[in-house]
């Protein structure tokens, strides 16, 4: 008789932690991961390691952070010897299955795992509208045919609602009617603006050179375009980004009801998250990349359909803050399986169970490669390191004397982060507090240089344009 | 329009340096298909097809490399008229996603091409994975409940109401026409329920009259607009064809036509 249980990792991009109709977003309806919620433990202080695809996945495959992978942006590469959770598992006796997005650089999913589907051309960073259907085809298969005596660990990636990031490259060079003028939907069918649509325009060197400035970094054609955005634009792209949600909702239902009709449900850990976020209009931005909440903040469920896995259901977990790098090792823990030694992260399951253990009581975020943040209850501190003059390509930190500029946010009376409070003395003791924190938090990274020339020659060209901005802009 | 490529904006994908074939592949496309029509007695028995070229919206990688074609497949329409039915069969091929589907349902002869009772999907991946093919079967049960049954294993996918105008996505290729008047004298357009490829209801779905246009060629546009559904955008010739289905991610255009519509 086999205890342990069958586990289901979904996973969806681009998807931010409140964009759920379960949690009180009245713009969408999302019945599927609803259902996800009721049967299980929703984790509300849950953060990406790194809010872009590449680098938060390499956080999931190996319980690391992206100064630790390898992957501190998109065009990273995983360090060759580190362990991924394909590994793990199957060497611990599970079969190990992969579905859909993969996106680690470095690692072939089809060395680490028994890839279910993967597109004929190979899932690069979007395109759901080819592959998340196929992705649900390809789990219907399997599910209505598993009949090993082994326990599976099957995770699904969907790229929805990442092909919000079409929906703004269609935007670089044309302009689209807004809906309105298009007749197809009258005003009061939009959300409206986000409250935090206006920002404090102190930012950090890092976020202006990758976000705002004209020959921005990171996506400067979408900058140009939403630059003759009106209002109806902004509340139309929140509309639209609703209706990829809902299409993945409805992919996940499919899943949800052969789970149950294959009876496969009262032995499945279902844990649901998402790589990353979207600022789907807020401080007037788009897409990831940045450190604002709406970026970095996500969704993650552990449920069980059946009663077979002991799970508090129905609840949310308001104050225990959960980490991308904490996917790793709550799967391992429900498989019985020992971590790799060096893992950052930390079992969710007591806390999934109800049990009155201490957590972690912040979280921890880099980007962009030299951008951190810490989360607290209370405060959010972002900063950055200042490129180095020499660039050695090992991720920089810990390393007070080399912060750039920082913002400091009141997460209590200021939840839409539009007062930066980083230059206020009366905040210097909070700062001070965060920074020891994050030096603390960094200190217990194992960070490895960058030795790939690809991300190397990204170090290189970004940091050279840092510097510059340091030199002739700041 | 579009200050790109000169088309309207819901077929202008040229998108810059990534995309530069689009509007090229796509008039290409339509007048090759217009010279050719006119040039032959295509009708064949009481079958009647349309033959559509799939164009990806965004090149980043969905298409093939800069030396590969553009088109990254083929979705064939076919359908005939049997004792007041009308019976489709759907073959969509798409080399990016690599997944081949063939959509087999039979629909009433009105406008709106109501579902009956049962339809089947045959789906194949021609990529190098573990899943290979599925079969999925669906059934309107009592008008209500539309059921698909998974190798054996049945699910609800949704319960629709009994006087619901139920269709497929692929047969808006004959209700669009079929309405096209109807859609542009109504303020609000026509309610209907889509089951979207066979298995996907979109319970508030509305097809709407956009605007008419003269370039390229003289069209009317509609869109089809509802819940989970991001817009989609139909153009209708003056023959009575779409010849452009622009979803989200993907641009069908109408390469051959057999047969004529009854």
């Amino acid at each position: 008789m086999n205890e342990r249980p069958n586990i289901l990792f979904i996973n969806t991009d681009q998807h931010s932690w409140d964009a759920i109709s379960a949690y009180g977003n009245p713009y969408l309806h999302t019945p599927n991961i609803d259902t996800l919620h009721r049967n299980g433990t929703s984790f509300r202080q849950s953060y990406c390691t790194d809010p872009v695809c590449a680098a938060a996945r390499s956080s999931w495959a190996t319980g690391l952070y992206t100064s630790e992978t390898g992957v501190p942006f998109n065009g990273g590469h995983l360090h060759p010897e580190t362990p991924d959770l394909g590994q793990v598992l199957s060497d611990g006796g599970y079969q190990a299955f992969h579905c859909g997005k993969w996106h680690v650089p470095g690692r072939d999913v089809r060395e680490s795992f028994q890839t279910l589907y993967y597109g004929q051309r190979n899932i690069g960073a979007g395109g759901a509208a080819y592959y998340d259907s196929a992705s649900t085809h390809a789990v219907a298969d399997f599910l209505t045919n598993y009949d090993s005596d082994k326990p599976f660990y099957l995770q699904i990636g969907y790229v929805d609602p990442h092909d919000v990031c079409e929906y703004l490259h269609n935007h670089e060079e044309k302009r689209i009617p807004n809906p309105v003028e298009q007749g197809i939907v009258s005003e009061d069918a939009l959300p409206p603006l986000p409250e935090n649509f206006d920002y404090d325009a102190r930012e950090t060197v890092l976020h202006r050179v990758c976000r705002r400035v004209d020959d921005a970094l990171i996506h400067a054609a979408i900058l140009k375009g939403v630059r003759d955005w009106d209002e109806l634009h902004w509340r139309y792209l929140r509309w639209n980004y609703y209706r990829f949600i809902e299409k993945v909702d409805a992919e996940i239902g499919r899943v949800l009801a052969l789970l149950r009709e294959t009876s496969l449900h009262h032995k499945t850990l279902i844990i649901f998250s998402a790589d990353h976020g979207e600022a789907c209009g807020s401080h007037q931005m788009f897409q990831k990349f940045t450190l604002y909440e709406e970026s970095i903040r996500v969704p993650f469920i552990v449920a069980c359909l059946g009663d077979g896995v002991l799970i508090e259901k129905d609840r949310f977990d308001e104050t225990h803050f959960v980490s991308g790098v904490d996917l790793f090792p709550t799967v391992c823990d429900y498989a019985s399986i020992d971590v790799p030694e060096g893992l950052q992260g930390s079992s969710l399951r007591p806390l999934a169970e109800g049990k009155d253990v201490p957590g972690r009581d912040y979280a921890y975020i880099e980007s962009n490669y030299w951008g951190r943040s810490i989360v607290t209850g209370q405060y959010k501190y972002v900063t950055e390191y200042k490129p180095k003059a020499t660039e050695d390509f090992l991720p920089p930190g810990p390393d007070a004397t080399q912060f750039g500029l920082a913002q400091l946010f009141d997460r209590h009376d200021d939840p839409g982060e539009t007062k930066n409070l980083a230059e206020d003395t009366a905040y210097n003791e909070v700062a001070k507090m965060c920074q020891d924190k994050l030096l603390r938090q960094e200190a217990k990274l194992h960070r490895q240089q960058i030795v790939h020339p690809s991300p190397k020659r990204i170090i290189s060209n970004w940091g050279d344009r840092l510097r510059s901005y340091w030199q002739h802009d700041k | 329009m579009n200050d790109n490529s000169g088309h309207h904006w819901s077929f202008d994908y040229n998108y810059g340096a990534q995309n530069p074939q689009f509007a090229q592949e796509l008039i290409g496309t339509l007048r090759e298909y217009y010279a050719e029509t006119t040039a032959c007695d295509t009708r064949i028995g009481q079958t009647f097809t349309h033959v559509y070229n799939i164009l990806p919206n965004y090149w980043r990688g969905y298409g093939g490399g800069a030396n590969e074609e553009l088109s990254i497949g083929t979705a064939i329409i076919e359908r005939n008229k049997d004792n007041g039915f009308w019976n489709y069969s759907v073959h969509y091929e798409n080399t990016t996603s690599g997944e081949n589907l063939r959509m087999q349902f039979r629909c009433s002869a009105k406008h709106y091409r109501s579902l009956t009772d049962s339809w089947r999907i045959d789906a194949r991946n021609s990529g190098d994975d573990k899943y290979a093919e599925l079969r999925c079967e669906g059934y309107l049960v009592e008008d209500s409940e539309v059921r698909l049954r998974i190798n054996g294993n049945e699910i609800l996918a949704g319960t629709v109401d009994a006087s619901a105008k139920l269709t497929c996505n692929w047969a808006l290729f004959d209700v669009i026409p079929a309405l096209a008047q109807t859609i542009r004298e109504s303020d609000d357009g026509v309610d209907l329920v889509l089951l979207e490829d066979l298995e996907q209801l979109r319970p508030k779905s509305r097809l709407g009259f956009l605007e008419s246009i003269q370039t390229p060629f003289p069209l009317d546009g509609y869109y089809l607009y509802g819940a989970g559904l991001l817009p989609s955008y139909w153009w209708l010739d003056t023959h009575g064809d779409i010849v452009i289905a622009s979803t989200f991610f993907e641009t069908l255009v109408l390469k051959e036509k057999i047969g004529e519509n009854a």
